[in-house]
């Protein structure tokens, strides 16, 4: 199995973000993961991504545990995240966003700076090569010295998706990437999302526009109130009782 | 002529002139002790050369990695207390000495940075307080190791293959070389991705772990390198004034080196260039107001944080785009060209 999750608890408190929640990604699909406001889809990513350590539980990937590992050695196995609230470096421009996600492969640190820096330079204009061109396969090349902060909300969304990319990730967690864009730039991102699975890239993808989920998701996982509720193909969640009384309520309800 | 010709020769034309502009500045630099009227003026220029390489430190951690370290004055000591007592009890020359004082100061400045793995900002700040109050107290009451509140004298100056370097004005060319070091390393290890990961660190903690920028090391390393440049200050600081003690190193010269390098402008070396020339300058020729030199300090760091966040440098970059200048460039017709080429996209 590619990503693993079992029974993964997140205790903040006396609170359950997730209990026992299991889920398993494969390789090569789009893996919605859907719920209403609350019901833990972004502490999923958080715990997975590295961020919070599990109260209990195991995350495997490609065979190996990764539970509990400190956010840049989950980045380093090959996973890349997006945030729900854009979080652009804002002091940078478009380009360097993207190149600090080439960093973690760069062989260069601090001595090889002081001591090879023919070796740096070469390096670097080889990852400037590579930024420039993922930029042109989101449209933004244009805007490659632009400070980050000062382009369209859509394009941000995308350098965020460039940059995350930059790492070269084998499973790429988005969170709400429709979030604020028209219906045409969802549109977009529809077909965005699909040639970044097309490349060989998982994602694991947690929305609230079921138009997009059900345009692009092999398989949906819902969770409600930190477990999971359903999961399965498109057409199965979105007729599942269960699942539209998470959303909707009860029909009989007094 | 069209646009790309223009653009190009302005181009060479401001290479041509950035050439020149460094030329000169080299030559004054070179020439300044030969032409200053006395020494006195050159042992200012000498003092603001030290707090020159501090700033550059305190501006790599905090300019750039966002790192508050406001030990960098007792960094500073442990720089200068390791230089002084290899030099008076052991005989080692500056030379040698120097490189010793930036690895003591290097590895306190570690210890000091570890706090930032739990706090950040503005608590960092404060933990940084206490534990360079820490390495003060420990200057003052170690008096055995140290000289307790007397501290060191008679430390020597150094030697070139047997020609001494004895006097300010002597003197002053090793300290514009490790300036000119000083500066060219800063600007090199801040241009890739060191100065990246730093920027990260800055700009966004959280989304710079997802981007598998290794914070903690990156933070602690901002703290090591800027305390590398307070532990050179130091030893270059005991064989100038060839006396310290402790209350040199004190909170007050933190803050003062704070001062100096938020009125330069923070995430810009030379904005430290500039504010550790101005402040210590300043201050010789206020002696007058005695306290009301800390006054000034408070006021200014509030100004510059209140109004001007980039400080000098930031000064300098609204001038360069206000209308004003628009109108100075202007007369100049091909880099004017060029401005309105820089402009004309949103």
């Amino acid at each position: 199995m590619f990503l693993e999750i079992e029974s993964l608890t997140m205790q903040f408190g006396g609170i359950y973000a997730l209990k026992e929640v299991s889920l398993a990604v494969e390789q090569g699909e789009i893996h919605g993961l859907i719920g209403p406001n609350g019901s833990g889809k972004t502490t999923t990513f958080n715990v997975v991504s590295g961020y919070y350590k599990p109260t209990s539980g195991s995350i495997r990937f490609e065979g190996a545990g990764i539970t509990g590992l400190p956010a840049h050695k989950i980045t380093a196995a090959g996973f890349a995240r997006t945030f729900q609230n854009l979080r652009l470096f804002s002091s940078m421009t478009v380009l360097d966003n993207v190149l600090v996600g080439m960093g973690h492969h760069a062989k260069t640190g601090l001595w090889r700076e002081i001591l090879n820096p023919a070796a740096v330079r070469r390096e670097e204009s080889r990852f400037v090569g590579d930024a420039i061109h993922l930029l042109e396969l989101f449209g933004i090349a244009g805007l490659a010295d632009h400070p980050a902060t000062g382009l369209s909300y859509g394009e941000q969304r995308r350098v965020e998706i460039a940059r995350a990319l930059a790492t070269k990730p084998k499973i790429l967690l988005l969170d709400e990437p429709a979030a604020g864009l028209n219906e045409v730039e969802s549109d977009e991102l529809r077909g965005t999302l699909k040639s970044i699975r097309d490349s060989g890239v998982t994602i694991l993808l947690i929305e609230h526009d079921m138009k997009l989920v059900m345009g692009v998701c092999d398989v949906i996982t819902v969770l409600d109130y930190g477990r999971k509720i359903a999961e399965g193909p498109c057409e199965s969640v979105s007729g599942d009782p269960v699942v539209i009384e998470a959303y909707l309520g009860k029909e009989d309800e007094p | 002529m069209d646009d790309r010709t223009v653009t190009d020769q302005a181009t060479r034309k401001r290479f041509g002139a950035k050439t020149a502009l460094l030329g000169a500045a080299g030559c004054v630099l070179l020439l300044f002790p030969l032409v200053a009227p006395n020494a006195y003026q050159v042992h200012i220029i000498n003092t603001a050369g030290i707090y020159i390489l501090i700033s550059l430190g305190l501006n790599i951690a905090m300019g750039f990695a966002g790192q508050y370290n406001l030990a960098m004055g007792p960094l500073w000591g442990v720089g200068a207390y390791t230089a002084a007592l290899l030099n008076t009890r052991l005989g080692i020359p500056l030379w040698l000495n120097l490189p010793a004082s930036m690895v003591a100061a290097g590895l306190v400045g570690g210890i000091v940075g570890l706090p930032s793995m739990k706090v950040r900002s503005h608590y960092l700040a404060i933990v940084t307080i206490g534990l360079g109050e820490v390495i003060n107290i420990v200057l003052v009451n170690a008096q055995g190791l140290t000289g307790g509140p007397d501290g060191i004298s008679r430390i020597r100056m150094p030697t070139l293959f047997g020609f001494p370097l004895d006097s300010d004005k002597r003197y002053y060319y090793v300290i514009l070389l490790a300036v000119v070091v000083g500066f060219l390393f800063a600007r090199r290890i801040l241009r890739h991705r060191v100065g990246r990961s730093f920027r990260a660190i800055r700009d966004d903690y959280q989304a710079a772990k997802a981007m598998g920028v290794n914070t903690a090391y990156y933070q602690i390393l901002a703290f090591v390198v800027s305390a590398v440049y307070a532990g050179a200050a130091g030893a270059l600081y005991a064989h100038l004034d060839t006396y310290i003690s402790p209350d040199i190193f004190d909170f007050n010269s933190s803050l003062f080196i704070l001062t100096m390098t938020l009125v330069g402008g923070m995430g810009s070396l030379v904005g430290s260039i500039v504010g550790a020339l101005a402040l210590p300058i300043l201050q010789e020729y206020l002696r007058v107001i005695k306290n009301w030199q800390l006054v000034g300090y408070g006021v200014a760091i509030m100004v510059v944080v209140l109004f001007v966040p980039g400080g000098t440098m930031e000064l300098v970059r609204r001038f360069r785009s206000s209308r004003l200048a628009g109108r100075l460039w202007a007369r100049n017709p091909a880099s004017g060209k060029v401005r309105v080429g820089e402009t004309d996209v949103p």
